[in-house]
């Protein structure tokens, strides 16, 4: 056999040894996943179509009228309440987003050696409990004692007593929660594109005659929109299912769609039924990082230059 | 039951009773003729692996216990005598959420329904009957409220604690024309000022009631929908459901932010200790009430131990002490009005009527047999 042969031969078995060791490697990783995951989502979907029940005794068999009911049940409230959600769900992505935009360009590009302090500083909440700072906001901060109609009392703004009713158990109080809860999450993804991005493109706009706006909207933000998408996908999506905020700060009247799931598996148990709204929720989830996805994977200024 | 969907506490408050003495046990059921057929084929206490799995309200802890941080009594005989360490709490805040860990959260040594549920739980075959020879302080107990604990001829649960349920008002706030029956719930002057209770059966006897169905637990589907419709016209007025007596219900009223709220009397005395001018409804209509207990788990390993836990708290001196600790009624009749240091409370439990609580014009929370139906239709109010 000659050299040549040789030489074209082992970089062949070297790649199929290679492949084994990556499939092996996963496979752990993997089978959790499935177990975890994929497992307990097959288990829901036999709930939802009624081939599995919580209840002992009740007989078993497929039957598809959870699905029908929520899906084209007339006036079904579920649907409405899922709809209802999800335009609650974007408005406070969005808002989430703009408002934590400017908070990272000025950790990215304003605050210099003092970011990674200031970071620390945002972040901070986290060291407590999700749990407990809805509490804090619920009983120190809006409720009919707390520190803002207190203060309105003070400053004989209102009479004594009388307190702002919107404060809490509103739309505005689960809408403050939820704003609050993700505005460092959503900081993060953008600060990290902004500040690994390359400065010497927005020197060159200058020097090029664009003013600061100008640079802004042509170089800095095009190139901080996989941040920004990913920071309102880190909301868009576990907002979703939110059920925790809407239960201590929401009214009756402001309950989201995973508060309907939560109760479905709990206060009120009809697992078969909860299982539909959680699929479907798991569906639209599924779709919504789908679309995102994409934006998420590669940077846009490549995907913009492979065109 | 209505009362159980909350903090454990004031469950606990419930079991004050303070029957007649010496008519209770006159009456008493004693007991043991129902022991366990079983019962000889089981290995002595010294044999049980002593680990007792409890599903729970957060409150009712064992004392001794390093989760029971309120101070109460009930259960240190048992843990004197066999450890703390050995025993475990699951927690429930309401019935239907106790019903569905109990089913599939288990399984449990002992749970701690209302009485209203009973049937399911044994339906399901999640308990066994108490051996009643087992628990000496059987015979204190109020034979009315264990003759109404009674299925099928057999003492599946053990009454402990007890109450009223009804709507608790500012009487600074409410026009006394505007007090006078449920229907107060369903008052537009005091939209944003009404608190209901996060609990799908309560609400829909509520109703039931408000509308003239006093069967409320046995509604055709007819009143059913009636009721449902009811309370989604209600649910606006509501400012929220509260989920829990300690954290919500008794903060909002006392804050100012609710001056109608459903709950049971144990709030009533405690606003009343915090200075606030309220008053618990009569409803023309009658009010809700209630009894809660223990249930024995159907294959418990632990069954000498079951029995010793559930003794430890229905004694005189356990019941007596959680009935001035929480408020609530407890089943031993040997626990009188003397024995109450408020005097508020003894008036609101009705403690020199034995059969108060089991009798018109209080309607005793009971099972329904269209519970699944109920539930959604309860599911459909929060969601329209």
């Amino acid at each position: 056999m000659s050299t040549p042969d040789l030489a074209r031969r082992q970089p062949r078995v070297r790649a199929v040894r290679l492949r084994i060791g990556r499939g092996t490697l996963v496979l752990p990783p993997l089978g959790i996943v499935l177990l975890v995951l994929v497992g307990p989502i097959v288990v829901l979907t036999l709930y939802s179509v009624n081939l599995r029940t919580n209840i002992p005794g009740t007989p078993t068999a497929f039957s598809s009228a959870n699905w029908k009911d929520f899906l084209t049940g007339h006036g079904n409230p579920f649907r409405a309440r899922f709809f209802y959600s999800m335009k609650f769900t974007l408005l406070v992505s969005f808002a989430v987003t703009v408002a934590a935009y400017p908070l990272a360009y000025y950790l990215a590009f304003v605050a210099r050696r003092f970011r990674y302090t200031l970071l620390l500083v945002l972040i901070a909440p986290f060291f407590t409990s999700y749990l407990l700072r809805i509490v804090a906001w619920s009983d120190i901060v809006l409720n009919n004692n707390g520190i803002i109609n207190q203060s309105l009392w003070t400053l004989h703004l209102r009479a004594h007593g009388n307190g702002v009713g919107w404060l809490l158990y509103s739309n505005f109080s689960i809408f403050l929660v939820l704003f609050y809860a993700w505005i460092p999450f959503v900081s993060l993804p953008i600060f990290a594109v902004l500040e690994n991005m390359d400065h010497q493109l927005t020197e060159a706009a200058a020097d090029l005659g664009a003013s600061r706006f100008t640079t802004f909207w042509t170089v800095t933000f095009p190139l901080s929109l996989p941040g920004v998408i990913a920071g309102f996908v880190f909301v868009l999506i576990p907002t979703t299912g939110e059920f925790i905020a809407p239960l201590y700060v929401g009214g009756p009247n402001n309950q989201l769609f995973g508060n309907e799931i939560q109760s479905f598996f709990g206060d009120s148990p009809n697992w078969n039924y909860g299982a539909a709204l959680a699929i479907a929720l798991i569906a639209v989830v599924l779709v919504l990082m789908l679309i995102f996805g994409r934006f998420l994977s590669t940077d846009l200024r490549t995907r913009r230059s492979e065109r | 039951m209505g009362v159980v969907g909350i903090d454990r506490r004031q469950f606990l408050v419930a079991a004050g009773g303070s029957l007649g003495l010496g008519v209770l046990s006159a009456c008493g059921s004693s007991s043991s003729s129902i022991a366990s057929p079983a019962a000889s084929k089981r290995p002595p206490i010294s044999a049980e692996p002593g680990t007792l799995s409890i599903l729970e309200w957060a409150g009712y802890e064992a004392a001794g216990t390093k989760a029971q941080t309120y101070g109460l009594l009930a259960g240190t005989d048992y843990t004197k005598k066999y450890g703390a360490s050995g025993i475990t709490y699951a927690y429930i805040v309401n019935d239907d959420e106790a019903l569905a860990k109990a089913t599939s959260g288990g399984p449990f040594d002992i749970m701690h329904p209302c009485h209203e549920n009973i049937p399911d739980y044994v339906k399901r075959g999640l308990v066994q009957p108490w051996d009643t020879s087992l628990l000496p302080s059987l015979k204190q107990l109020n034979p009315y409220l264990l003759r109404a604990t009674k299925y099928r001829g057999k003492q599946y649960h053990i009454p402990w604690d007890w109450g009223y349920g009804s709507l608790l008002y500012r009487t600074d706030k409410i026009a006394p024309t505007d007090a006078a029956g449920w229907e107060l719930a369903w008052n537009k002057n005091y939209s944003g000022k009404v608190s209901l209770w996060n609990g799908a059966s309560t609400n829909f006897e509520i109703a039931a009631l408000k509308l003239g169905y006093p069967n409320m637990d046995v509604l055709t589907p007819t009143q059913l929908e009636s009721a449902k419709q009811a309370l989604i016209t209600q649910k606006p007025l509501n400012k929220l459901y509260w989920g829990s007596e300690y954290s919500q219900e008794q903060p909002n009223f006392k804050s100012g932010e609710v001056w109608v709220t459903y709950c049971w009397q144990d709030s009533l005395v405690s606003m009343t200790k915090a200075g606030l001018k309220c008053a618990f409804l009569q409803p023309s209509q009658g009010r809700l009430s209630w009894i809660c207990g223990f249930m024995l788990g159907a294959n418990t390993k632990n069954y000498y131990h079951a029995h010793a836990y559930v003794e430890s708290y229905i004694n005189h001196a356990a019941a007596a002490q959680m009935t001035n600790l929480f408020y609530y009624g407890n089943s031993n009749a040997t626990v009188t009005a003397a024995d109450i240091k408020n005097k508020t409370l003894v008036a609101a439990l009705e403690l020199g009527n034995p059969r108060a609580v089991t009798t018109a014009p209080n309607h005793l929370q009971s099972w329904t047999p269209n519970r699944a139906a109920l539930e959604l239709a309860w599911q459909e109010v929060q969601a329209a």
